[in-house]
């Protein structure tokens, strides 16, 4: 199976340089609307187009109107988390942020723009961020190290006037949370009494903990481990978190009721589900330690490209249901099921902000796609097109509730724009190529 | 979980349970600087020093709080006489710590207004306190209470 992996992994390499090759670049800006002529230009352009100017410049609202700024998203990254490969720099990071550009409109209908930037602190970054919103009807921020990104996520989140996600944080929990909805359901245990380990403490994990938090989990019954071991207060290591990861040190601090010490096996004993992003090699996670959670244990093994423990393995120890990052097992948590339909929604809501209540619900929606889960069916899959604007009309309305929108509808209302939205791009696009 | 928390001079019997978060708190130092690196290996002298200066009740206010029978942080002052200024005492804080499940439930506040009401029975005016430069949210805490910088040490290893 290793063998197998390897090779498909060497052809994926070698296509991606072929396709980069070929096409120099993957999106492109095109007109949406007709030209007939240079004559058009009068009123797409000059003399005509100060009149809409004036108009916006009375009222800078009018921009989601009048402009493409209600459809548009910002990529921002600044290179030093690109993937697993680390720290590679904005340029490098290009070839990434195309393809998530392309995902953003396949999927979301959206314009996403990559916007990889040249700076040299938080500061810089935010300064840039700020200046560059005027186009922008929400941020997704992309590949950045952490615990830079939730310093960047949450400042930018509370100064901004649009909605602002860390995918590699928000998309990746949000997954998380529908799978763990399903899972537990199908199980049959209350989310109250779920005992719930996070293996790996990294941006996903720790967003994920926030999450479940929102979603009526018990703080208390969660415990997180990171490299050094299980998390609690007494760790030595502790109080430099206080300074360094303030929102792990909260973690830290919150979680744990039972303050359970030491070895990954400890928390694993008795466990309901866990939830591991970790080292990428099967075997981190051990047999006996899936062996002696609770009856109808959920393993989310999520490290790329190998998991922490095959799915087989995982079974054979008792797992009742396992899920991994990857789509040649059944379960795939993937966070490409979540970010194109957020987006949709906070964008035909014309949202001023995207809060873990507004995740919960796209969690929820999620879940609920799948009509009749089952232990090798907890999550949509990729190809579940109508997933997206059903998730979209759920984040919409929800921005609603939570007084952001500065557009309001119904659920059936939002599903209906953003059907249409999702629908007439792909028609472009298949026009576009002939298909 | 977290009960009422009592403050109390430090007695001989808190060495260990005090020396213990002290080490945590000089671990935290060696986070803002290589020049506080901790050194390996001198508890027995810590525990020492720390018996004499909780003896020496003339020169040092050492406090500690308690939930219970648990040791939930401290608070040590040098008292110090002030030659050339007016008012002609201070108590300088040089250890203050507060286990990571009692902050911000005013712990630190309590050990912090014990030491001054100890300090003003014996007419000591002025409370100083010493903490690393980067340590900003020490600096907050302390300007969030009117205190303000006062003198700073440079420091270079020849």
């Amino acid at each position: 199976m290793i063998m197998k992996d390897s090779e498909r992994t060497e052809y994926f390499d070698r296509n991606a340089i072929e396709i980069s090759k070929k096409y120099k670049g993957k999106i492109l800006t095109l007109p949406k609307v007709p030209i007939t002529g240079l004559e058009d230009f009068s009123s797409l352009y000059t003399p005509g187009i100060a009149a809409v100017s004036k108009k916006i410049e009375a009222d800078k609202e009018l921009a989601y109107e009048l402009t493409g700024k209600w459809n548009s998203v910002a990529i921002l990254t600044d290179g030093t988390r690109v993937l697993g490969i680390g720290n590679v720099g904005p340029e490098a990071a290009i070839p990434v942020m195309e393809g998530k550009a392309l995902l953003f409109n396949y999927l979301g209908g959206v314009n996403a723009i990559p916007m990889p930037l040249v700076v040299k602190n938080n500061d810089e970054f935010i300064a840039t961020a700020k200046a560059i919103q005027p186009y922008f009807g929400g941020y997704n921020l992309e590949d950045i190290q952490s615990p830079r990104c939730f310093f960047l996520l949450e400042s930018l989140q509370k100064s901004m006037e649009i909605p602002v996600w860390h995918d590699d944080q928000l998309g990746t929990a949000s997954i998380i949370l529908a799978g763990a909805i399903n899972a537990l359901k199908l199980v049959n245990k209350k989310k109250e009494d779920a005992k719930i380990v996070f293996n790996g403490a990294g941006a996903a994990n720790i967003a994920a903990i926030y999450l479940f938090e929102a979603a009526g989990f018990r703080k208390e019954n969660i415990i997180a481990i990171d490299s050094k071991g299980i998390i609690e207060p007494e760790r030595a290591d502790i109080d430099a978190l206080m300074f360094k990861n303030p929102w792990k040190y909260k973690i830290a601090l919150e979680t744990n009721g039972e303050r359970v010490q030491g070895e990954p096996a400890n928390a694993f004993k008795g466990a309901d589900l866990v939830v591991s992003a970790s080292i990428s090699i099967p075997g981190t996670i051990k047999n006996e330690w899936v062996e002696s959670m609770n009856r109808d244990a959920i393993i989310f093994a999520l490290a790329n490209p190998l998991p922490e423990i095959w799915p087989g393995e995982a079974k054979n120890s008792g797992a009742k249901i396992v899920a991994t990052g990857r789509g040649d097992f059944p379960n795939q948590i993937n966070n490409s099921m979540v970010f194109p339909g957020v987006f949709r929604g906070v964008l035909d809501a014309r949202s001023k902000g995207v809060n873990f209540q507004i995740m919960v619900a796209a969690s929820q929606a999620i879940a609920d796609f799948v009509e009749n889960p089952t232990e090798d069916h907890i999550v949509p899959s990729m190809e579940d097109f109508d997933l997206f604007p059903r998730v979209a009309s759920v984040v919409a309305r929800k921005c609603v509730e939570s007084g952001l929108a500065r557009k309001s509808d119904s659920t059936e209302g939002f599903y209906r724009t953003a059907s249409d939205i999702i629908t007439k791009n792909r028609n472009i696009y298949n026009k576009l190529f002939d298909m | 979980m977290i009960g009422l928390v009592n403050i109390r001079l430090m007695e001989k019997k808190d060495i260990d349970g005090v020396m213990e978060q002290l080490l945590r708190l000089k671990h935290l130092n060696e986070e803002f600087d290589p020049l506080l690196k901790v050194s390996i290996g001198n508890e027995k002298e810590i525990s020492e020093k720390l018996g004499r200066i909780i003896d020496d009740r003339e020169n040092h206010i050492g406090l500690v709080a308690e939930d219970g029978k648990r040791l939930v942080g401290m608070i040590m002052s040098d008292v110090i006489f002030r030659i050339y200024y007016d008012p002609k005492y201070e108590a300088r804080i040089r250890e203050f710590y507060v286990i990571p499940e009692y902050r911000g439930k005013g712990v630190g506040m309590k050990l912090l207004e014990k030491l001054r009401e100890l300090a003003s029975e014996r007419n000591i005016k002025m409370i100083t306190a010493e903490f690393p430069s980067l340590n900003l949210l020490a600096s907050k805490f302390y300007e969030s209470i009117d205190f303000k910088e006062l003198i700073k040490i440079y420091s270079k290893i020849n």
